[in-house]
């Protein structure tokens, strides 16, 4: 009882601050992700179709908004443009570039001689 | 002063003002007229003692407020100038008192500079008063109502000027550069980027300006300083080049050289244009705008993968799905962090653009033709001894101004060349009439090429991004007077040119120094980034014109060095033979299909170096500007993105979501290029064909999609555009 007598004044306060949340960067994580380009090359076997000649600036806006809600679901809170030059950006990593590179060995028709 | 704590130490403030009132004054009982002092002379002088003692010893600026404070420039400086009547040049008195006002004049108008090392507590708080002051001295200088101020100092400077070169003494050149200096300040003065003038900004413009040199007989004397540079004058080149240069920056050569007669017919279509462009914004804007009151309240579902919604309001998102896209888009908040845009604000600006009125139009176009006529050569050839020399009095800045001026005047000797030739209608003129590009030779010899690379050099190393940019103006407007000079009529222009660009084709490190400086574009400004890129496309289409020279015109060219050899050789004047003088035409005719051949094989080799991913980049961060780009501007950009596309096969090198994007967003909108204007129709064109090949391409190799997101390296590109590696580099 004595020890509540000052009312704790004494006592040191320890003020702590919760740390910030961490910043969401769209990184060669991010973007290696399920969500990320994996998704991307699936949806694009599937849905990314083209009606071609005449029809050049249909395709092309199927094309752009094809990216852009991929990108919004990757990472909401970029706009568009901002967030391809994030992508950009990340491509000049060594994963990413590695990754790159398998993507278009898989594409390649396969030599036997090396 | 008032009894408020003076910024001024009150003992400096008394002695200043009391040296100006004893200086003279105006008074009832003189009829206003302006009575000098009993020791008006020795007022002045004590005046500029104490601007030299004070101010400049102890570095304060307290006398020259307290000067401008007490208007020492309007009240007496001014005044007493204008009572030095045309005939009493030779009063002794009277002159010694003019040349002590231009004494106090020059530091009065001196400019004042910022930088952040080595001001004082006093600087900031004078600078921002005095430069004010200053625009208040120009206004009354140049304004002046009661004598043609600027022509009456010229005249403290007459007598100096008259000596032979080698006569004069040290004061004679005092003299004569005090009034240049004079002069100049006058032209600099203008307000600071950042201040707001308050009086009329008509007083100070750079139209006020030439006007008031043109009437004021300053102009001639311009033109006799710089006509006979090496003989009369030396060393007074820094400043001539100094005051030009504040004449002419960010003038419009074009408008400049519009016929006068067509001048009233293009201001009319100018405002017809101009209301032309407002209306197709207004369409554009009114199309996407909505159709009901803004509390119409539309609420729209995009209905995603998984079951995901995403709500966007508007009514804008009813329509169609690319403007609910981009609202969704709009409405985000986040934005990365940029950095700022490099560039030049104050006084060394070039970029910004000045408008002149009708009368200084016609002043200034009458002084540079006249310039061009008698001045250009033996100025800029001084100078750019001078620089090359790298003589004391050329200062840092001086080289910039310097390729700034030789742009500046190659452009406008095209611009007049232009104006010359419908007047001149009969195409048969003799040869003897035309004229000979002689006029500017001294900027298109070897040494002159010498200075320039080397000076695009070193300003490329240390990163100085406006002298770059200058020589890149001066590079360009030199390549696009050879190629004049290879159309001339003239035989030896045609002679000079092809030697010109002959040298330029075969110099390896310009391609590669024009290449690096296109590619490694960052944040350098508007203005660089337009030098740049015309640069880089008169570069090549310049020399892809050479490439593709045929063979007939080769053959004719040899021919021509053949037929003067021979008639030199029937003169007498025996030469060692070239072995050209003893082939036959046969031979020749062989001879030139094989260097034309091999030339079109090294633009290939040369436009390659176009093709890297920073050299699209440049571009299309240029391209970005596209709402505030120029017809010509954006031509320059249409003819590179065709090379890279079409010419050079390298598309795939353009297939990247952000430039795809940018292309469609230009022809279809919203805030794309206005669908009237002929500009639209060849982008329209352009666009069409890329995305054509791009659809396709995505198509074709799946993998595509994924590298649309990323720069591509060169050997990535190569195989997604042909579908195999790259075996062998091509070999020279």
């Amino acid at each position: 009882a004595k020890a509540d007598a000052d009312l704790g004044i004494d006592k040191k306060l320890e003020i702590t601050r919760a740390p910030r949340a961490p910043r969401v960067k769209l990184d060669e994580d991010r973007l290696l992700s399920a969500n990320g380009i994996p998704k991307l090359r699936a949806k694009a076997k599937h849905h990314l179709k083209f009606k071609g000649k005449g029809h050049e600036y249909s395709d092309a806006s199927r094309l752009l908004s094809f990216y852009q809600l991929w990108l919004d679901d990757l990472f909401p809170k970029a706009r568009f443009l901002d967030a391809l030059a994030m992508v950009e950006k990340t491509g000049h990593k060594k994963r990413l570039q590695m990754m790159r590179m398998e993507w278009i060995n898989e594409g390649k028709p396969q030599s036997s001689v090396h | 002063a008032d009894g408020k704590r003076d910024v001024v130490d009150p003992e400096v403030r008394a002695y200043v003002s009391s040296l100006v009132t004893a200086l003279g004054g105006s008074g009832a009982d003189e009829d206003g007229r302006y009575v000098l002092g009993d020791d008006a002379l020795a007022c002045l002088r004590d005046l500029k003692k104490w601007l030299k003692l004070y101010d400049e010893k102890a570095n304060r600026l307290d006398v020259a407020r307290c000067l401008a404070e007490s208007n020492l420039v309007g009240g007496d400086l001014l005044q007493i100038l204008a009572a030095w009547p045309e005939n009493a040049t030779e009063d002794r008195l009277k002159s010694k008192i003019a040349l002590a006002c231009l004494e106090l004049l020059v530091p009065l108008t001196w400019p004042l500079e910022k930088n952040a090392e080595q001001m004082t507590v006093n600087h900031h708080r004078h600078i921002p008063y005095l430069q004010i002051a200053q625009l208040g001295y120009k206004r009354s200088i140049i304004n002046y109502d009661g004598a043609r101020i600027l022509h009456t100092v010229v005249r403290c400077a007459l007598p100096s000027m008259a000596e032979a070169m080698g006569d004069r003494s040290t004061r004679d050149e005092g003299i004569i550069k005090l009034l240049l200096y004079f002069l100049r300040n006058i032209a600099m003065i203008a307000p600071p980027p950042n201040v707001q003038y308050e009086g009329d900004e008509s007083e100070i413009s750079r139209s006020a300006t030439i006007d008031a040199f043109d009437y004021q007989d300053i102009f001639h004397l311009l033109l006799t300083v710089s006509s006979t540079m090496g003989e009369d004058f030396n060393t007074q080149d820094v400043v001539v080049l100094d005051i030009l240069f504040y004449l002419i920056k960010g003038i419009d050569v074009d408008k400049l050289f519009v016929d006068e007669a067509t001048a009233d017919n293009s201001k009319m279509d100018e405002l017809v244009r101009l209301r032309k462009k407002e209306a197709a914004i207004l369409r554009s804007s009114q199309v996407n705008a909505p159709t009901r009151h803004n509390r119409f309240g539309t609420m729209v579902w995009l209905q995603r993968e998984d079951a995901k919604m995403t709500t966007i309001s508007g009514q804008a998102a009813l329509t169609d799905s690319t403007r609910s896209l981009a609202k969704m888009d709009s409405t985000k908040k986040f934005k990365p962090p940029r950095r700022a845009l490099k560039g030049e604000h104050g006084p060394m600006d070039f970029d910004t653009p000045v408008m002149l009125n009708v009368q200084a139009n016609k002043h200034l176009r009458r002084f540079v033709e006249e310039f061009l006529d008698s001045g250009f050569n033996p100025l800029f050839n001084h100078l750019r001894k001078a620089i090359d020399r790298e003589a004391e009095r050329i200062l840092e800045y001086h080289p910039r101004q310097f390729f700034y001026l030789v742009s500046w005047f190659l452009d406008a000797e095209r611009a007049r060349r232009k104006c010359k030739r419908p007047s001149k209608s009969q195409k048969d003129a003799a040869p003897e009439d035309l004229d000979s590009f002689s006029l500017v030779a001294s900027v298109l010899n070897q040494e002159m090429f010498v200075t320039l690379n080397r000076s695009m050099d070193t300003s490329f190393e240390n990163k100085s991004w406006q002298d770059l940019s200058a020589a890149m103006k001066c590079f360009t407007q030199i390549l696009l007077t050879v190629q004049e000079m290879s159309e001339s009529p003239l035989e030896e222009d045609q002679e000079i040119a092809e030697n010109i660009l002959n040298r330029i084709f075969y110099e390896e490190t310009t391609h590669d120094r024009v290449a690096n400086i296109t590619r490694t574009y960052k944040d350098q400004g508007f203005g660089y980034l337009d030098s740049c890129t015309e640069l880089a496309h008169n570069y090549l289409r310049i020399l892809e014109q050479y490439s593709k020279q045929n063979v007939d015109l080769q053959v004719r060219s040899r021919r021509r060095v053949r037929r003067k050899k021979k008639a030199a050789r029937a003169e007498g004047q025996d030469e060692p033979d070239d072995d050209i003088v003893d082939e036959s035409d046969g031979e020749d005719e062989a001879r030139a299909e094989r260097t034309s051949h091999e030339r079109k094989f090294d633009f290939k080799r040369f436009a390659a170096r176009f093709l890297t991913q920073g050299c699209i980049d440049t571009f299309v961060t240029f391209t970005a500007y596209y709402n505030d780009l120029k017809p010509v501007q954006l031509k320059r950009a249409h003819r590179y993105f065709y090379r890279v596309a079409f010419k050079q096969d390298m598309s795939v090198m353009l297939f990247r979501v952000d430039i795809i994007a940018l292309l469609y967003k230009m022809v279809k909108g919203p805030e794309g290029l206005d669908p009237q204007s002929g500009t639209h129709k060849e982008w329209d064109e352009l666009v069409k064909q890329i995305l054509k090949k791009c659809t396709r391409k995505i198509q074709e190799r799946p993998e595509l999609v994924v590298e649309m997101l990323f720069s591509k390296i060169n050997s990535t590109a190569h195989y997604l555009e042909y579908g195999y590696e790259k075996q062998t580099v091509t070999s020279k």
